[in-house]
């Protein structure tokens, strides 16, 4: 402590993917392969009582967890070239190759697209088909009618595609930059790197936002929340920065990266995830509620009255205890950060709630026949069974499928490259550094 | 130290108020202050301190510096502003009592788009206000508080050679009323540290 050199071994078996972790990768492998081939096989046959519209929901759950962990990885690259960051580059390669997922996760959404050329679209977005909704809920076609400029299947397929393609392109941009400089030492790299960053941020804030109205807030086409981007943009900081600290302690346990990711490095990323995944969740979560609370609007209140029903209820309240006030404090000390053991259960942990806090947002349906009701007690005790379906096993399979595919890519990626960028200009920074 | 030109008749006759306040150690580079440090605070002293320019990482290792209890007081603080402002809002908009079972007291319940008196949602923004601003304000003023601060007159303050500790240079200080100072030996400790100079600072 206090010496401002380094002796830390920044080459040969220090710096690559320890032999170990390619049996973790066929594993991974075949976790992707038992996840969605059995989920899909438990959604085909309905074993455990599973429904075309749960399996369906589940699956978007599951590949949204995928997604928001490589887009998290993503958002943590940007903003370190963007703040011309020297600390993080010790741990920046694993989140590049997170983030360089995203060049093939659009196969994961193909599934919706078959659903859609099916002419089944509905089973999930219900405004996919509506003459069937204005059969089914006449007041809430009244109001989706009127969206139909946006939310039509030929538009929102274009923004599909434009939004796996700018993901692709960021990704490659950042992720083939940075290797090119592991072997040519290049400088400029880092400033090119530097100056799209800005552009980058743009973008990942417009297509992140407008994915989540799409993808999630549309499930209940006739409520509408500005907060909503935001939230779903929170999600991917949570799983990104639970992800990252994940594979660099578990990189570290493995004697990997030895004397150059330090507890330095474990504090700042546990203070990324406290903040961005815990305080700031539960700060966007709750002014996106509290409007809602206070103004009190039929179309608006609905939203969250599916969610306070049945076992909806202590599903909610759980959800609160366990994105926030559990691990806010539980995360609050610095030695709890420090500790690679504290953090990496402290990451778990966050993994687990951002997958139940995606259930939450997505799987609740909202009732139809809200307006009979003048009554919250009326409307509560008629849909007090509702069921969260939670432990259904096909959300297990489906989550594990999705989550050893990213990390088949993931590992993959790392085997080919060197585990650290290993010629940056600001490596040496990152070596250095200290918290106070 | 200036010395007086000329000594006045009630100079002479005034007994020395000059009292030995401890010994500084100058040092060019933050590398030389930390090594140093580091053998001081091994020596065994316990009334010294490191000056410096800029923050220097590392200093408080070399210097032995116990860990602060600053972040338990402002979590405690921080506490405390959740409950005042929890109550503080329960008892204006919903709550009233007794007091010694004679007088009533209560608050100034108010009926707002029909949501109960007892409405938490509504109270959370107070909450996270006041608990941040019960923190932020433990947290400034007992840092001044543990530091000493703010104090107008400091005895270092007299020797112009450390006036470059704003500046270029690094100073160890040593108190005299630490047990282990004797005015020689810490003077030969210090000089064995390699440093630029060394002085007695008087206050």
């Amino acid at each position: 402590m206090g010496h401002p050199s380094t002796h830390a071994d920044i080459s040969g078996k220090n710096i690559e993917l320890p032999a170990v972790a390619l049996n973790f990768r066929k594993l991974a492998i075949g976790l992707a392969v038992i996840g969605l081939g059995g989920g899909a096989a438990v959604g085909y046959t309905g074993a455990f009582g599973t429904t075309a519209h749960h399996f369906w929901h589940s699956y978007l759950i599951a590949f949204l967890f995928g997604l928001t962990m490589c887009l998290g990885g993503l958002f943590f690259v940007f903003v370190q070239h963007l703040v011309r960051a020297g600390w993080s580059v010790a741990v920046r390669r694993p989140a590049e190759a997170l983030a360089a997922n995203l060049r093939w996760i659009w196969i994961l959404f193909v599934p919706f697209a078959v659903l859609w050329f099916m002419g089944k679209a509905n089973v999930v977005w219900i405004w996919a088909d509506m003459e069937t909704l204005k059969a089914n809920n006449e007041a809430e076609w009244t109001i989706v009618v009127a969206k139909t400029g946006f939310l039509n299947p030929t538009f929102f397929w274009i923004r599909a595609l434009v939004y796996f393609a700018t993901w692709a392109i960021l990704a490659s941009f950042f992720f083939k930059n940075s290797i090119a400089q592991d072997e040519s030492g290049d400088r400029s790299l880092s400033s090119k790197m530097g100056k799209w960053a800005g552009p980058s941020a743009i973008l990942f804030g417009l297509t992140t936002s407008a994915a989540a109205f799409d993808w999630i807030m549309s499930l209940s086409p006739a409520w509408f929340s500005t907060m909503f981007g935001v939230y779903f943009f929170c999600g991917c900081a949570t799983a990104g920065f639970a992800t990252m600290i994940l594979i660099t302690v578990r990189l570290t346990h493995l004697g990997a990266l030895k004397g150059i990711v330090t507890r330095e490095h474990f504090q700042d990323m546990g203070k990324l995830m406290w903040a961005f995944g815990i305080v700031f969740w539960a700060y966007i979560a709750f002014s996106q509620y509290m409007l809602i609370w206070y103004a009190n609007i039929p179309e608006e209140t609905g939203w969250f009255l599916a969610r306070q029903v049945g076992e909806w209820g202590p599903f909610s309240f759980a959800l609160i205890a366990g994105h926030f006030v559990v691990p806010f404090l539980a995360l609050l000390s610095k030695w709890m950060k420090r500790a690679p053991l504290t953090l990496a259960i402290g990451a778990v942990w966050m993994l687990c709630f951002h997958y139940v806090d995606l259930y939450w947002l997505i799987m609740p349906e909202v009732p139809s026949d809200l307006g009979n009701f003048s009554k919250y007690a009326e409307m509560s005790a008629k849909y007090a069974d509702e069921a969260t379906h939670f432990t259904n096993p096909v959300n297990f399979l489906l989550v594990f499928g999705v989550v050893g595919a990213v990390a088949a890519g993931t590992l993959g990626t790392l085997s080919r490259v060197s585990l650290l960028p290993k010629k940056d200009p600001r490596l040496n920074e990152s070596l250095r550094f200290e918290n106070m | 130290m200036a010395t007086p030109v000329t000594n006045t008749p009630e100079q002479t006759h005034a007994p020395s108020s000059a009292r030995l306040y401890g010994m500084i150690a100058e040092f060019e580079t933050p590398g030389d202050l930390l090594h140093a440090a580091e053998k001081v605070r091994d020596e065994g002293y316990r009334w010294w301190d490191c000056h410096t320019p800029f923050a220097v990482h590392g200093l408080d290792g070399a210097m032995g510096i116990k860990r602060t209890w600053l972040p338990v007081c402002v979590f405690i603080a921080g506490a405390t502003g959740t409950t005042a402002a929890f109550l503080l809002q329960a008892f204006t908009n919903s709550w009233s009592f007794s007091v010694w079972a004679g007088v009533w007291v209560t608050g100034y319940p108010f009926q707002v788009s029909g949501k109960p008196a007892m409405s938490l949602p509504a109270f959370i923004p107070v909450i996270f206000e006041l608990t941040i601003l019960f923190s932020a304000l433990a947290c400034v003023f007992l840092m001044f508080l543990f530091n000493g601060l703010p104090r107008h007159y400091h005895p270092l303050f007299k020797s112009a050679r450390f006036r470059r500790a704003t500046n270029d240079r690094f100073f160890i200080s040593i108190e005299a009323k630490d047990p282990k100072f004797l005015p020689k030996k810490t003077e030969e400790f210090l000089r064995s540290l390699n440093p630029v100079a060394v002085e007695a600072v008087e206050d």
